[in-house]
């Protein structure tokens, strides 16, 4: 059960959704329920032992789980795939940007902030394609942004902050490192 | 409305609107008021929060335009070239080249600690055969399909199970040795009727490299008999004590047997 429960946990994550318990028990457990705990924590240590990846649970009350790399980080490519990476690199200066301004920012000063690389929510991008929805649905499904509402604003506007997963994958530090490199003299400015 | 006026550092008006607001409170004597003064002090409080993150925003010197420079030209803009096209921007002049995001792209993954995604090496299972012209064709095609998808499955465990087929071997042969030795207990059998199978060569050579794993891990021995011929018993499993392994002779045979011989 524990290697069909690893095998299901590492197709489940190619799309980077957070994976939810009930699938689990729907697709792999099934008939054993009560097991539940001990299968999912001897799948937890397989894939850190044999794979180096570590499954997090993000959301104690919905009990969805996410897959990240618990190996340090070794030079040079690993990521072949390019869109995956540009996306990335999208992402990095995004969630650099959400830090950089508090930790929380409002949809119109990240978009206006992103006009300035060229990127526009209403024209298709040369790379990207359809940033807005990249941005505001893949990103959030993925759980790497949080968007919420601000309430009470018409037209409803919203603010953008770190998702959990972004919180896991990544560091404050580890961005406040990009930015300085992309600046070398800022790094000094504030802690 | 009025929020970006409200939202202006040097304006008071804030202020003055939630000072207007206490003073129309006094007069309130119904719920539904009450409920719309409730609402506005939200949307008070939220321009207040908003007021209170410019201000800090101000003092901490991020400037995201220099921000976004610095990006572009990590990006490798070429600032002397202005864009000549037909989309009409009014940003800063500059070509930014179409791999821009590819360079950004090799910096980003390092940040970041992300699970490589999962592919099988064998292809994925559902492999639908494509249709074909005729019956005959198609059934062929299908058990081939079936085929395919038996082997990603197959392979896979029989990668697991490498090491174990060769240790299952061992021990099958162990128990077939003991069984014999349960049913007659005082009479070991020859060397090489145990392991030789008339019908397979391959098969003779298999045997034997399974039985020497039995003598190694010394739970079989070879002795030689009145004919000098070598016969094989299981070791009793008395205690594993150090010293009596040790005590067992332990020496290397060599045997050699060619197909010639073995017929």
């Amino acid at each position: 059960q524990v290697s069909e429960l690893v095998q299901f946990l590492l197709v489940k994550d190619q799309k980077k959704i957070p994976i939810k318990r009930a699938d689990m028990l729907k697709n792999v457990i099934r008939e054993y329920k009560d097991a539940y705990s001990e299968i999912v924590n001897r799948a937890g240590r397989t894939l850190q032992e044999v794979f180096g990846l570590q499954l997090v649970e993000i959301d104690t009350k919905r009990h969805t789980y996410i897959l990240i790399n618990n190996l340090p980080r070794a030079e040079g490519n690993y990521l072949c795939r390019n869109k995956e990476k540009e996306k990335m690199g999208l992402l990095l200066v995004i969630l650099s940007f959400i830090f950089m301004k508090g930790n929380s920012v409002k949809d119109s000063a990240l978009w206006e902030f992103l006009n300035l690389l060229r990127v526009y929510p209403g024209k298709p991008h040369r790379v990207f394609g359809d940033v807005r929805k990249l941005v505001t649905e893949e990103f959030v499904r993925q759980k790497y942004l949080e968007i919420t509402p601000i309430p009470l604003t018409d037209p409803p506007e919203f603010k953008y902050q770190w998702g959990p997963r972004a919180e896991k994958e990544t560091s404050k530090k580890d961005v406040l490192n990009f930015v300085a490199k992309v600046r070398p003299f800022w790094g000094h400015l504030w802690v | 409305e009025n929020r970006e006026a409200m939202l202006n550092s040097k304006s008071n008006r804030l202020t003055e609107a939630l000072e207007e607001a206490n003073k129309l409170f006094d007069g309130v004597c119904r719920a539904r008021e009450a409920a719309l003064d409730a609402q506005f002090l939200v949307i008070a409080s939220n321009i207040g929060k908003e007021k209170a993150n410019e201000l800090h925003s101000e003092m901490s010197a991020f400037d995201s335009t220099a921000f976004a420079e610095d990006l572009l030209t990590f990006m490798g803009i070429n600032r002397t070239e202005v864009e000549e096209t037909d989309d009409s921007e009014d940003v800063p002049g500059g070509f930014l080249p179409s791999d821009a995001w590819q360079t950004m792209g090799e910096e980003a993954p390092k940040y970041f600690r992300r699970a490589p995604t999962f592919h099988y090496m064998m292809g994925s299972f559902k492999s639908e055969p494509p249709v074909p012209k005729q019956r005959i064709e198609r059934q062929k095609k299908a058990s081939r399909g079936k085929a395919e998808r038996a082997m990603p499955a197959q392979l896979k465990k029989m990668e697991e199970s490498h090491q174990e087929a060769t240790e299952k071997e061992v021990e099958r042969i162990l128990r077939i040795l003991q069984t014999h030795f349960e049913n007659d207990p005082n009479t070991p059998i020859s060397f090489f009727d145990f392991v030789i199978d008339p019908n397979s060569f391959a098969h003779t050579v298999e045997n034997m490299f399974h039985v020497s794993f039995l003598i190694r891990d010394g739970l079989a021995k070879i002795k030689l008999d009145e004919d000098e011929l070598p016969i094989i018993e299981p070791t009793k499993p008395s205690g594993r004590g150090e010293e009596e392994s040790r005590a067992g002779a332990r020496n290397q045979v060599v045997i050699s047997l060619d197909q010639k011989e073995w017929k």
